[in-house]
């Protein structure tokens, strides 16, 4: 932990802010400068209240939304990124290779089974060529996550026939295949029983210490929260407090 | 792989609702292609049958100065290369009385030299062939006649022929006429014949104006014989007669000249193609014996003249179906416009159905334009199938319209191409590749601006509101 901190963050936001128009013409600002520090293989949770600004702070940070003012920059082994200043085809290939979302409606493609629905990332970031090369490989990983999240056996089945908790497997599963830096939940749990949201828990925990991947959570779950390395308290569209980790 | 060829067969898999557009585009390629095959295979037979009765290339004077020096202008024409055949004719119109009044196109040939210049020979009927075909009302020639015979022309104009019908017309009766000096033939059209207003062996008495001399002219003809040209318009109203017997009973001698008249020669080409070619020579030909002394063998009186082709002789005819063509595949071009509008409301339903996914692609790395690509993709596919199975459905109607026609007449004893409206026993259908193109080329034009709106407007939305529909 501390060996991570002391290297660069794989995600530095600075300053963010995020205006939106209202409908009589008032702007009403969701972030009001907003820094945070991300490092490698470090699980960050952001809780508060609705309304606050997380997901808009995720969104910003997933490059799915534009900050009104601030900077993010991205760094990998070999690469900085910094936004602004990125193309249409750098956001979507940062999308795709850097970051790993899971939503809180796990928003898996019904058209697909579950093993395509966990390649999908790959496919879409893959030429025609490129896939034909990387196919078997992307396959065996693939089984291989979803041996992890404990669906090994379900490749074939159809996203509609699984329960809630099993669905969220699939998508974490999938926002893993191209082994992204970053993961961003968004609620991951919020739309799950209590008794399936605490083995959720354990599976991202496992995952992150597993795979070391960096995680930020938003979420509104004590007990996730508490399962992250660092808290961070949203009030009003800016970082309050920063809470002592696991409780 | 790209994502969108694999996610499109994934969506279009699982859903029917999509390929009622193909059948759709599918039905419009069709029905364009059918009637363009038939209206295409229309037009050919009619050039065709034109082509038949008219030569290839005409030398025509001014209708109220005929040309003269017959033998100086056939021996130009024979002697211009790129000319097979030259045979004089007259052309003018006459009137006659059989049940009623009823006016023809009389055209005056030499029997000898007019097989060698049109398909007259060809077109001639024998007896046979006449009473068949007034038996049948609807009945045309079959395709594997006995070839064509010119010494047949010779005789249905001869005197032989003449006496022969008149004796057995005659049948001891003296209405006027003797045997040894019978009327001159006259070869009418078999739909005179079918109408009923003439009959072999009738006489008929045929009025016309002398365009040398202005005086109205009268001559009795027998009807010796009947032909079938396969267009209506001309199997009733034209005759034939032999050009000496014309150039009598309309007095076309030229006292300038000291010659008989002669409306024009007709001349067929040992190549079509070649045509311009050798009208430029061979009025460069005549010009030049026209431009010669009186004293020299070779010289023409001077007259005004023209050379024209068969087809701007019937030029108008024959744009009137090109233009029948085009418009009415303009018209049918709205069904496949239809199509493609089917294609746009489907697709922009399976946008709005599926804007969740395309979110989730858009969070998942996938750029704005592969998400139009997407939409596009399954537009394509959609319009692609229905243009090829149209096209396979199109050419199979076209090779089998007329066992499809017969099976329609035996089922529901309708006939849907009756030969005597369009006076085609079997239904014409060439399909040409230009029309395949032509029928193609629109219906993906339009497929794809039905899918573009759809793609764009799919491509445009927000993921994250794409994201929050749930």
């Amino acid at each position: 932990m501390n060996d991570s901190q002391q290297s660069l963050p794989v995600l530095s936001a600075r300053g963010l802010h995020r205006e939106f128009l209202l409908a009589n013409g008032q702007p009403l600002e969701v972030l009001r400068g907003v820094d945070l520090d991300i490092h490698e293989a470090e699980m960050v949770a952001i809780v508060g209240l609705s309304g606050v600004g997380k997901s808009t702070l995720l969104h910003c940070l997933g490059l799915l939304d534009t900050p009104s003012s601030g900077q993010i920059i991205y760094r990998d082994d070999e690469q900085v990124f910094q936004s602004p200043g990125l193309s249409e085809a750098q956001r979507c290939a940062l999308r795709n290779r850097f970051i790993g979302f899971v939503f809180q409606f796990f928003h898996l493609l019904n058209d697909l089974d579950v093993l395509e629905n966990v390649m999908l990332p790959a496919i879409v970031g893959s030429s025609k060529s490129q896939w034909r090369k990387t196919r078997h490989d992307v396959e065996a990983y693939a089984r291989s996550l979803l041996e992890s999240v404990g669906l090994q056996g379900r490749e074939h089945q159809a996203p509609g026939t699984l329960s809630g908790g099993e669905r969220q497997r699939v998508a974490i599963a999938r926002a893993l295949i191209n082994r992204p830096l970053l993961l961003l939940c968004d609620e991951p749990t919020g739309n799950l029983d209590s008794h399936t949201s605490n083995k959720l828990h354990t599976l991202l925990r496992e995952l992150h210490e597993q795979l070391g991947t960096s995680i930020l959570v938003v979420t509104h779950d004590p007990d996730l929260a508490d399962r992250a390395d660092r808290r961070l308290a949203m009030i009003d569209g800016r970082f309050e407090a920063e809470l002592n980790p696991l409780g | 792989m790209q994502y969108q060829s694999f996610l499109s067969k994934r969506y279009l898999k699982r859903r029917w609702a999509p390929w009622a557009a193909t059948l759709a585009v599918a039905l419009g390629v069709f029905s364009l292609l059918s009637v363009l095959a038939v209206m295409e295979g229309f037009k050919v037979e009619m050039k065709e049958r034109i082509r038949g009765s008219l030569s290839h290339l005409v030398v025509e004077g001014i209708a109220t100065r005929q040309l003269v020096g017959e033998d100086s202008l056939l021996d130009a024409a024979r002697t211009t290369p790129g000319v097979e055949a030259a045979s004089p004719f007259i052309e003018t119109l006459a009137i006659y009385r059989s049940a009623v009044l009823d006016y023809c196109i009389l055209r005056g040939v030499d029997p000898s030299s007019e097989a060698e210049v049109s398909d007259f020979d060809l077109y001639l009927l024998s007896e046979e062939e006449i009473e068949q075909l007034l038996a049948d009302p609807y009945m045309m020639l079959p395709e594997d006649r006995a070839p064509p015979d010119a010494a047949r022309v010779v005789e249905v104009f001869s005197l032989e022929r003449r006496r022969q019908l008149l004796r057995s017309r005659l049948r001891g009766d003296d209405v006027g006429f003797v045997e040894e000096a019978p009327p001159q033939g006259l070869v009418v059209g078999i739909e005179s014949l079918r109408s009923g207003r003439l009959a072999i062996g009738d006489t008929v008495q045929l009025s016309s104006y002398s365009p040398v001399t202005f005086e109205p002219r009268i001559g009795k003809f027998i009807i010796v014989g009947a032909f079938q040209s396969g267009v209506y318009e001309q199997d009733q109203r034209w005759a034939y007669s032999d050009i000496r017997a014309l150039q009598q009973v309309l007095d076309l001698w030229d006292e300038d000249a000291q010659d008989m008249g002669i409306s024009g020669i007709a001349l067929r080409l040992t190549d079509y193609s070649q045509a311009e070619e050798v009208k430029q020579r061979l009025y460069l030909e005549i010009s030049r014996r026209m431009d010669l002394p009186a004293s020299d063998e070779g010289s023409i009186p001077w007259r005004s003249m023209e050379i024209n082709t068969w087809e701007s002789q019937r030029d108008n005819l024959l744009q009137a179906v090109e233009i029948e063509k085009r418009i009415i595949a303009a018209m049918m071009l709205l069904i496949v416009a239809f199509a493609a509008a089917m294609i746009f409301l489907i697709l922009m339903l399976l946008v709005i159905e599926k804007s969740r996914d395309l979110g989730v692609l858009r969070a998942l790395g996938a750029t704005r334009g592969g998400v139009i690509q997407l939409v596009l993709t399954q537009g394509m596919i959609l319009c692609i199938s229905g243009a090829v199975l149209g096209l396979i459905g199109g050419w199979i109607l076209t090779e089998n319209i007329n066992e499809a026609h017969d099976a329609i007449y035996r089922a529901t004893g309708m006939r849907l191409f009756p030969p005597d409206i369009y006076y085609l026993e079997r239904i014409p259908a060439v399909l040409r590749w230009q029309d395949m193109v032509l029928v193609c080329a629109p219906t993906l034009i339009f497929g794809f601006l039905g899918s573009l709106f759809p793609a764009l407007w799919a491509g445009r939305r927000d993921p994250i509101r794409a994201l929050h529909h749930e």
